[in-house]
């Protein structure tokens, strides 16, 4: 850590304990019998406005208080109608039009208008808001002269009438609607930002099933029923309270005492426990996320800029140890996409654990016994638990492996420069279903420096997934694409190691909390049976 | 004469700890039935019990528990006495240049002292492990660093009341120089205290190591450090207690026969 960066985090620390002092305010009223789903998070919401949260938790929140013109199904991710009732894409996939509902209502009262969607995008475009989600709508006709300020709209996207609009792109982009089901996308009312400005993130005014009640920075989110939803069968419980600051292992114990619903994190000391209690085992509901945890090899430098080597480790990693280590909290892995996304191919083999082949491809790129490397990684003891385990692995092929340990921010910092760690690990979550999220976005020339933090580069392998990127047939897109991965699983830029399964326990009163593959469970269809 | 010879009971029982602590050190390759690094039972995620095979069971990466609090005893060991090395030579220099010298010199080094005293012994350790990344190395010298200010100020106060006596006055008469006099006649009767501290500070060292392997911040890994082991093992403490209570057990006999030992090393300058 730098000294610049202690000083921050102090800082921090004494801001948030000054917060914490002064939120300390009175209780929670709500009506007496309503049905509250009680949830409890380690930190506080990063933020609540679309434009700028980029992480699980702000999104859980950001997805129940507003709409997006297009969502995924509660336990897939297929795209389903939110505000669009209906939409089109040209067949060359350069022009997509939405029919919007007509119903749609901000929890102020106020119609939802093709204007407020187009308003939501042109704020994630403009630099002035630096918003995260930026890159996602820059292939949209005349985004970039809105960006550097020479339109007043994105000349690409059109609002023909209040229910209507159209977006013309630069390029062909056939998952161009995906991007438009990211919180990012979401309508926004304009009045509500132009009167908060940069406060809007606690004052958000959306059109979702839910609506922001009261926010108190780390100690508690309560968001309530939003009468004017326009699906009045919905939400079916009044309202969702977030205990915040709440570390893992508290909300265990709080869950044992029945006091929270729902913990979407069973502490690793507490999850063997769990899984040999049936009464409790029932209860945990998992799924596979489109997560593939890996570990990356730097292929600028040596050994590993030799792929014999690069195999050796992918043969002499043992995945199913790390699996039972995660009491089978993963999927062994042998591919770059995980299950659950399209363009997922179950019968790409991979590498098997084999520490014979593994030895004597080390020998064969003349390395002898007591070759010594760096894997940096989080400090976390889970991690460090994984990290140990492979290093157990390459000890049996005479490899020496020494972990590197380092808080978030310096792990990202290193992995990033050129040159420096020889090995990682790390994983990567889907943003949107498609196979461009990992190949294109972690291991295309274009993001070394970014996300291509093994410095991979194949010719091959790029051409593909350039023409991949263009193909609207998705038959012939995902084919592209498993062409890409089978290069990039003979050239070995990761050791492929599992795609985790979240598991989430919830209490037998808490109905319909249904787990997706890729985003935050949605609460609007949760019930909960008197208790 | 007769009564300075004899050991107290007190030097007896923690000594024999001591003993046995560093016979189980040194004769670690020879003690351990497994090799504390590797894999020697399948029991990944899922520790094993104690058996016949594996009498304090096996961890969750399937390695031997008994095996690694054996090899646990030679990091404890040699940071324990490592680090207790470096405070005592840190603090000893303070303490009895400052309480030799007296005036500004005094003045200076003292306030110093009071000002690490105030931070917080684990924190500025954690502070440091973390700015110098953990390795053995690391950790041997960030104890050190954290831990002399008892040392120092002890020192001090013991070398104040030296310089007035008279042997001391003598050597100054005869016109020795202020080294000759500090370290001919000033520390060599500093050498009992010093011992007791020393003895009783290693329990200190050796708990600290435990408490920043326990945070993550010791000794990295696969060394078997008996704290990073206690930390290790909570995860699994409903289902298998026996992975974090036998390296606590570890720490509690080693800073116990510690503690005895130098209790009664300064019984025995009482007397």
């Amino acid at each position: 850590m730098k000294p610049a960066q202690i000083v921050v985090a102090l800082a921090a620390a004494v801001i948030a304990a000054l917060g914490g002092c002064r939120a300390r305010s009175g209780a929670l009223k709500l009506p007496p019998h309503a049905t509250v789903l009680r949830l409890a998070d380690a930190d506080d919401i990063p933020t609540l406005d679309p434009a700028a949260g980029y992480d699980t938790l702000s999104w859980t929140f950001e997805q129940a208080i507003f709409d997006t013109l297009v969502r995924y199904g509660e336990d897939n991710v297929t795209l389903e109608p939110d505000l669009a009732a209906s939409w089109e894409a040209s067949p060359d996939a350069t022009t997509f039009t939405f029919q919007l509902r007509h119903d749609a209502r901000f929890s102020t009262g106020r119609a939802v208008t093709s204007d407020d969607v187009r308003y939501g995008i042109e704020r994630v475009l403009d630099p002035a808001t630096r918003s995260k989600g930026m890159e996602y709508y820059r292939g949209i006709a005349g985004a970039e002269d809105f960006a550097a300020h020479r339109t007043a709209h994105v000349s690409g996207i059109e609002t023909p009438g209040p229910w209507t609009i159209v977006f013309h792109l630069s390029a062909p982009d056939p998952i161009f609607p995906h991007k438009l089901a990211m919180p990012f996308a979401a309508a926004v009312p304009r009045e509500i930002v132009a009167r908060w400005g940069d406060d809007f993130s606690h004052h958000v005014v959306g059109s979702g099933a839910f609506m922001l009640r009261e926010w108190i920075g780390g100690q508690r989110i309560v968001i309530a029923r939003n009468p004017y939803y326009f699906d009045h069968e919905l939400p079916r419980i009044d309202a969702v309270v977030d205990s915040l600051g709440v570390d893992s292992e508290l909300q265990w114990l709080r869950f044992e005492a029945g006091d929270l619903d729902i913990v979407a994190q069973i502490p690793p000391a507490e999850f063997p426990y769990v899984m040999k209690t049936p009464a409790l085992a029932k209860l945990v509901l998992r799924k596979t996320t489109v997560t593939t945890e890996y570990l990356g090899m730097n292929c600028e430098m040596p050994p590993f800029d030799d792929i014999r080597v690069r195999r050796a480790i992918s043969y002499a990693v043992d995945r199913h140890k790390l699996v039972a280590i995660l009491n089978g909290r993963g999927v062994v892995a042998h591919s770059p996409l995980p299950p659950n996304l399209p363009g997922y191919d179950p019968d790409l083999k991979g590498y098997t654990h084999d520490p014979a082949r593994a030895r004597a491809l080390l020998e064969a790129a003349h390395l002898g016994p007591g070759f010594t490397f760096e894997i940096w990684m989080r400090a976390d003891a889970t991690v460090l638990m994984l990290g140990q385990s492979i290093q157990q692995d390459l000890a049996e092929v005479g490899v020496n492996a020494v972990l590197k340990p380092v808080a978030w921010g310096p792990f990202l910092e290193t992995i990033r420069q050129p040159r420096t760690a020889q090995a990682f690990l790390y994983g990567w979550e889907a943003d949107f279903p498609d196979p461009a999220n990992v190949l294109g976005t972690l291991l295309s020339r274009t993001q070394w420096g970014s996300n291509n933090d093994s410095f991979y580069y194949n010719p091959e392998f790029e051409a593909l997934l350039d023409r991949a990127a263009q193909e609207t047939d998705f038959a012939r897109r995902y084919a592209l694409y498993d062409r890409a991965q089978q290069i990039a699983i003979a050239d070995a830029p990761w050791v492929f190691l599992y795609y985790p399964v979240v598991d989430v326990i919830h209490q037998p009163w808490v109905h319909h909390y249904i787990l997706n593959p890729m985003r935050p469970t949605r609460f609007e269809r949760v019930r909960i049976s008197p208790h | 004469m007769n009564s300075r010879r004899r050991l107290n009971r007190l030097e007896v029982v923690g000594g024999a700890m001591v003993l046995s602590l560093v016979l189980v050190a040194i004769f670690a390759p020879i003690l351990a039935p497994h090799d504390p690094a590797r894999a020697v039972a399948s029991t990944f995620g899922d520790p094993g019990a104690p058996s016949m095979q594996f009498p304090l069971g096996t961890d969750q990466l399937g390695r031997d528990v008994l095996s690694r609090i054996i090899y646990g005893a030679r990091i404890s060991l040699a940071v324990g006495v490592a680090a207790m090395a470096i405070t005592m030579a840190i603090g000893v220099t303070i303490g009895l240049v400052s309480g030799f010298f007296g005036g500004a010199i005094d003045f200076l080094l003292m306030r110093f002292t009071d000002v690490m005293l105030s931070l917080p012994f684990l924190l500025l350790a954690m502070a440091f492990v973390a700015v110098l990344r953990p390795s053995l190395v690391s950790v041997l010298l960030v104890i050190g660093v954290v831990s002399w200010t008892q040392v120092a100020r002890v020192v001090r106060a013991e070398a104040l009341s030296m310089t007035t006596r008279d042997f001391v006055l003598a050597a100054r008469a005869l016109g020795a120089p202020a080294p000759r006099l500090i370290i001919r006649h000033v520390l060599p009767n500093l050498a009992p205290i010093i011992v007791v501290m020393a003895v009783l500070g290693t329990s200190g060292t050796l708990l600290l190591e435990a408490a920043l392997s326990f945070l993550g911040l010791g000794v990295p890994p696969p060394a078997p450090s008996w704290g990073r082991m206690v930390s290790e093992g909570t995860m699994y403490f409903r289902t298998a207690p026996w992975l974090a209570i036998s390296p606590g057990l570890a720490i509690f006999y080693a800073v116990l026969g510690f503690n005895l030992l130098g209790y009664g090393v300064l019984g025995r300058r009482a007397r």
